[in-house]
């Protein structure tokens, strides 16, 4: 095995040609440095081009950096020895329609040197693991949106990889298979795999990474792990009460704020100094306080202080 | 885990004849080996003396015709329809090259045009031996071989187009060079026809657009004149040079290009 990071970005650029009489040249990443360790679970997060499909694409050599290095499994970039250990899936996949799943898959195990007895049951498992196998033997061009992002994905695993790039691995996707894939990647780290990967869907980033990077317009805002990037309020409490009705809450007295229903429990936020009053008003309500903690943005509340944008109401 | 490059060329290579067999192009040679059996057993009927000579130019031309459309719109699809529906992306991801991928692609296409001449050649035979003539012997098969050639040709410039522009674009530039290549004459001569085109211009023209007539050895095979294997050679040699010429601009313009 080789030595280093799963991957190390070192000062990676690119712009693009845009317009039609008039060209000119739109940068579309600047001056990227990051370290991505071996093991870790990465998001890599930020609204709409702001860079993370151009950096997956960098990283994969479907683009050509303009500026920078970069190294994969600690071989560089150009060097196509990582090619091996690594998986891919891009973002809305088109896979061969004229192909069953089975046969797709089989074709990448093809690419990667497989024999023609492994590469069936690689396809086999791969199938029964992204909860495919029944439609294994269908033609692609009658899979749903979410059928083709599960076939991407066994598509990506074919080689048992030390590394992935998930680009938007959640997209399109419906409950169950969302749970799939998050099931699929804490397993997927388990086994010592590196996930990077981007997404839009915050609450996914928040339950399963270990690290996010935050990207906009093209540039880094901030790296590192989920407890330094989710800023802890030291003047705040989240707490989190049990067996009060929404009438009951509406009687608590005003340092109680927040005051947000999760399942049967209501999450309060309240002032340091005035824990006690709020304890004592939620037992007088015939409720109980089940936990206080130091308040803790949520990643969707840092992601939208750090790409400066107000969040949806 | 084993594998190397042809492997995976391969792979891409048959994946590629695969795509076309199942796009149903290979069902318009069930359809021509039918008319080829028909038309013989009709024009022995209708022709003195002459059913062998019009069955072999009409097999010939028959192939040469459908070989060259189905390079052209096949070929210009091969890799513009891969990056336009980004159905490579995953795969250029993996330990296959875009060189790999690329050659795969006119390998592919390659061994479609094979099966597809050498069943309409089949369907000549038996349309020959219908209308009680020989089935053709060597002469017919160095026609047919010279045309495979030249259809290898149109795809590797298909194929060169295809990296550099949309299929639409694609289509339109490959059709208007094969179209010049087949009237390479009209080319020389045209400072006949528009005098005032630059001498250079027209001699460049000549000598780059490939000259198709190299592969027409039609007349000949249709009359019975023969066909030394000398002048088989030097279109094959010409066939090889044209065609690494062309897949290596090709290879060259899909190296670099970024696919967004």
């Amino acid at each position: 095995m080789s030595e280093g990071p799963a991957v190390a970005i070192d000062g990676l650029g690119k712009s693009f040609n845009v317009g039609f009489l008039r060209r000119r040249s739109k940068p579309a990443l600047t001056d990227l440095r990051l370290r991505v360790e071996r093991g870790e679970i990465f998001g890599y997060l930020g609204p709409n081009g702001s860079g993370k499909t151009t950096t997956i694409k960098l990283l994969v050599g479907l683009l050509h950096a303009d500026a920078g290095t970069a190294s994969i499994l600690g071989f560089p970039l150009r060097s196509r020895d990582w090619r091996r250990r690594v998986g891919f899936l891009p973002e809305n996949p088109y896979l061969y329609d004229y192909l069953t799943a089975r046969e797709y898959l089989e074709y990448v195990g093809q690419l990667f040197g497989l024999r023609p007895p492994e590469r069936r049951r690689r396809a086999g498992e791969l199938l029964e693991k992204v909860g495919m196998a029944s439609a294994a033997d269908w033609p692609m061009r009658r899979f749903s949106k979410g059928m083709l992002q599960r076939v991407g994905l066994a598509q990506a695993l074919v080689n048992q990889p030390e590394l992935v790039f998930l680009d938007e691995p959640m997209s399109g996707l419906d409950p169950v298979g969302r749970r799939l894939v998050r099931d699929l990647i804490v397993a997927l780290k388990a086994q010592g795999c590196t996930v990077f990967f981007s997404t839009h869907i915050l609450p996914d980033a928040e339950a399963l990474c270990d690290r996010v990077a935050l990207l906009r317009e093209g540039r880094l805002v901030e790296v590192g792990p989920l407890s330094q990037v989710l800023r802890v309020d030291p003047s705040h409490l989240e707490v989190l009460a049990a067996g009060l009705g929404a009438d009951a809450v509406a009687r608590l007295p005003e340092a109680a704020g927040g005051r947000v229903p999760v399942g049967d429990r209501w999450r309060l936020e309240v002032a340091v100094g005035q824990l006690g009053t709020v304890a004592t008003a939620i037992e007088r309500e015939g409720g109980r306080v089940l936990s206080a903690n130091p308040a803790r943005q949520t990643l969707e509340e840092a992601f939208f202080r750090e790409v400066g944008e107000a969040p949806p109401s | 885990m084993s594998g190397g490059r042809t492997g995976r060329l391969l792979a891409v290579a048959l994946n590629t004849f695969r795509e076309t067999v199942r796009e149903r192009v290979l069902y318009n040679l069930i359809v021509f080996a039918i008319v080829m059996i028909l038309s013989g057993l009709l024009l022995g009927e209708l022709s003195i003396r002459q059913e062998e000579r019009i069955i072999k130019d009409v097999a010939l031309a028959a192939m040469d015709f459908f070989g060259t459309l189905i390079a052209i719109f096949m070929g210009v699809g091969l890799v513009s329809k891969e990056i336009d529906r980004r159905s490579l992306y995953p795969l250029l991801a993996k330990p296959l090259s875009r060189g790999e991928f690329f050659l795969g692609k006119f390998a592919g296409l390659g061994f479609t045009l094979f099966v597809n001449v050498a069943v309409m050649w089949v369907g000549a035979m038996v349309a020959l031996l219908l209308a009680g003539q020989g089935p053709g012997g060597l002469l017919m098969l160095k026609g047919v071989l010279a045309i495979y050639m030249g259809l290898l040709l149109v795809v590797a410039l298909a194929l060169l187009f295809s990296t550099l522009t949309s299929s639409a674009m694609a289509t339109v530039a490959t059709v208007a060079v094969v179209l010049a290549g087949r009237y390479s004459d009209v080319v020389r001569n045209m400072r006949q026809v528009v005098p005032g085109a630059p001498g250079w211009l027209v001699s460049a023209a000549y000598y780059v657009i490939p000259n198709f007539h190299n592969f027409d050895f039609k007349g000949r095979v249709a009359y019975g004149d023969p066909v030394p294997a000398g002048d088989l050679a030097w279109v094959a040699l010409y066939a090889v040079v044209y065609i690494s010429f062309l897949l290596g601009l090709g290879l060259h313009a899909f190296k670099r290009r970024d696919l967004n």
